[in-house]
């Protein structure tokens, strides 16, 4: 049995927006600006963990399939979770967290809020799309509940961090060539705002359009089969030879 | 069976597949025989504006041709040779106003050649023309640059240089007393050269006047060329000398750019009035056509570009019909130059789908379609 990295997966060979290209209305709308991008992967990340932690431990607890009658002389099943479509479940759940997301950020980072707009609401969508992601575990081996909830947080932290650093690096090529700044959080004497010197004054303006971030999308998603295309040359030399 | 391994053939034959075109034609000669047509008119701008000029064309090719070597080292497959770097750094230089800080034309160039062109494969896999989309980055990022015009060097050293078509667009938002192009440009106190005046007297007095005509100021400047704009559009004859020189090497073919500029020229006469308060017929598709920018630039050396255009006949006709009537909309209500690049560039991505429609049948699948 060889078990897969799946966190290493979430990030690189099932990176959510360069490889399987989910997910990319945030990305080219919300990374104009680094400090959008961060807010919206943490938002991500955080509903996404808590999703599938949620969904994880009501599999564990086995809810009885309602779909089949029970066998008979079988004893009653206590039902903790009978809604059987698992979809639903992910729906209501994803659309719970991303509601305590979006008054989280309404109470302590309300100008962010304002910023990301509708895109907030719509990261329950992002991550029902991404929770039906979901690798079955190994099929020779029965598993134990706690092994099964790690390697779906596992899954879910490598997916949601995935989509962070491609969320960061497209808004930090737009953000510097673009408006020739950084804008990270404010703290102290520090206002919040990097200046790119030479280029603050002449930005790429092109680039803060919606279309700029499509661009850097395109290279991103380039960028990454041309690594997965050189990984699986590299690995088939590698089988070739031994 | 005779030995099939026993090779009979003469030598001299080659067997390949089609096409089986022989003769001397290859990308090259084109690139270079475009970058030649294209000289004439690139000259006048020079001419006309001077060491400024010189420099944005430079730069413009320079920058070119070494993101084209850089592109090329990259992927490891160097096609500077092609010449349709030249090409591009050439239109990019062209399209631009003479006074733009130079780094606009480099990114612009740059742009253009590794993201439009080499990103997507290089000479032939470009579905967008590499110049345009350059330059229409340039007018998005730094538009402040990309409207720094100079004045002819034979005007006064007071005049204010706009290009004709943006003095009249700043006189219709400012309010002015509502007629045709040039009449209001000349309310407006628009420096036409002495040269235009004399000209312009001369013909009415000694000639137009026989028959009762009167010719407004402008036209002489307008006609040769003589007024501010981009390097390469001012000089229409110039332009078209250039096109004709294509045109008779069959480099190019008639009925993309004439379609494009008879739409063009047809939605100018009809509807070019209505912005301006007048009503239908009135507007004037000459001023329009003969305005600096780059309509004939376009129609003759950018639109036709072989990548990027339709290949059949019919689709030629249909994108330049599409091409028209989209340049007449971006110009007279678009904010972005004079509506020419960013006409070109969608009509490039319906390139695609025109020649999906127009794909020729063989004569068999004909007879078998139904009706």
């Amino acid at each position: 049995m060889t078990r897969r990295p799946v966190f290493r997966d979430g990030v690189l060979r099932d990176n959510p927006v360069a490889v399987m290209l989910v997910g990319l209305c945030p990305a080219a709308a919300v990374t104009s600006r680094v400090i959008d991008a961060a807010w919206m992967s943490v938002g991500l990340f955080f509903v996404l963990l808590l999703t599938r932690l949620c969904q994880a431990i009501l599999h564990a607890l086995r809810a009885p399939d309602l779909s089949e009658p029970p066998a008979p002389g079988a004893p009653p099943q206590t039902s903790v979770f009978p809604l059987r479509p698992r979809w639903l479940g992910s729906l209501l759940l994803s659309s719970c967290f991303t509601a305590a997301f979006e008054l989280i950020l309404l109470a302590f980072a309300p100008s962010e809020s304002a910023s990301l707009g509708i895109y907030v609401p719509l990261l329950a969508v992002n991550c029902l799309v991404l929770e039906r992601f979901q690798r079955s575990g190994p099929e020779d081996e029965p598993e134990s509940p706690v092994r099964v909830i790690a390697r779906s947080l596992r899954e879910a932290a490598g997916l949601g961090a995935g989509f962070a650093i491609c969320l960061v690096a497209i808004s930090l090529v737009r953000e510097i060539l673009g408006s020739g700044t950084i804008t990270l959080f404010a703290a102290g004497s520090f206002g919040g705002t990097i200046e790119v010197g030479g280029l603050s004054s002449v930005p790429v303006r092109a680039l803060t359009y919606g279309g700029g971030g499509l661009l850097c999308l395109g290279y991103l998603a380039g960028f990454a089969r041309l690594l997965g295309r050189r990984k699986r040359r590299s690995g088939a030399t590698e089988a070739g030879r031994s | 069976m005779a030995d099939v391994h026993q090779d009979t053939r003469p030598a001299s034959l080659v067997v390949s597949p089609a096409p089986h075109v022989t003769g001397s034609a290859s990308s090259a000669r084109l690139s270079w025989s475009v970058a030649f047509c294209l000289l004439p008119a690139a000259a006048w701008g020079v001419f006309l504006f001077g060491v400024p000029a010189l420099g944005v064309l430079g730069v413009a090719v320079a920058a070119s041709l070494a993101a084209e070597l850089l592109a090329g080292l990259a992927a490891r497959r160097v096609t500077i040779g092609d010449g349709s770097a030249i090409v591009t750094g050439l239109l990019v230089g062209m399209l631009m106003p003479p006074g733009v800080p130079l780094y606009v034309p480099a990114a612009a160039s740059g742009f253009g050649i590794i993201v439009a062109k080499q990103s997507f494969g290089g000479l032939g896999r470009n579905w967008m023309n590499p110049a345009l989309a350059g330059v229409v980055v340039a007018l998005l990022s730094w538009s402040d640059g990309m409207s720094r015009w100079l004045p002819v060097r034979s005007a006064a050293p007071t005049v204010t240089a706009v290009p004709p078509l943006e003095a009249l667009r700043n006189a219709l938002t400012a309010g002015a007393p509502r007629g045709g192009a040039l009449e209001m440009l000349r309310a407006s106190g628009y420096p036409w050269s002495g040269m235009d005046s004399s000209v312009v007297g001369w013909v009415n007095t000694h000639v137009l006047s026989l028959f009762g005509w009167h010719l407004p100021g402008g036209c002489f400047d307008l006609l040769v060329g003589n007024i501010s704009g981009t390097i390469g559009g001012t000089s229409v004859p110039l332009l078209l000398l250039g096109a004709a020189l294509l045109l008779s090497r069959r480099v190019i073919r008639w009925q993309l750019p004439v379609t494009y500029l008879a739409i063009f020229c047809l939605a100018a006469q009809v509807f070019g009035g209505l912005p301006a308060g007048g009503g239908w017929f009135v507007g004037n598709m000459l001023f329009q056509v003969f305005s600096g920018g780059g309509l004939v630039l376009g129609a003759f050396f950018m639109a036709t570009d072989p990548v990027t255009s339709p290949l059949t006949r019919t689709g030629q006709l249909a994108y330049g019909l599409c091409l028209g009537v989209l340049t007449f909309f971006l110009r007279t209500f678009g904010s972005l130059g004079d509506g020419v690049p960013l006409a070109i560039l969608l009509g490039n991505c319906l390139s695609p789908l025109i020649d999906r429609f127009t794909r020729p049948a063989f004569p068999t699948q004909r007879k078998a379609a139904p009706g």
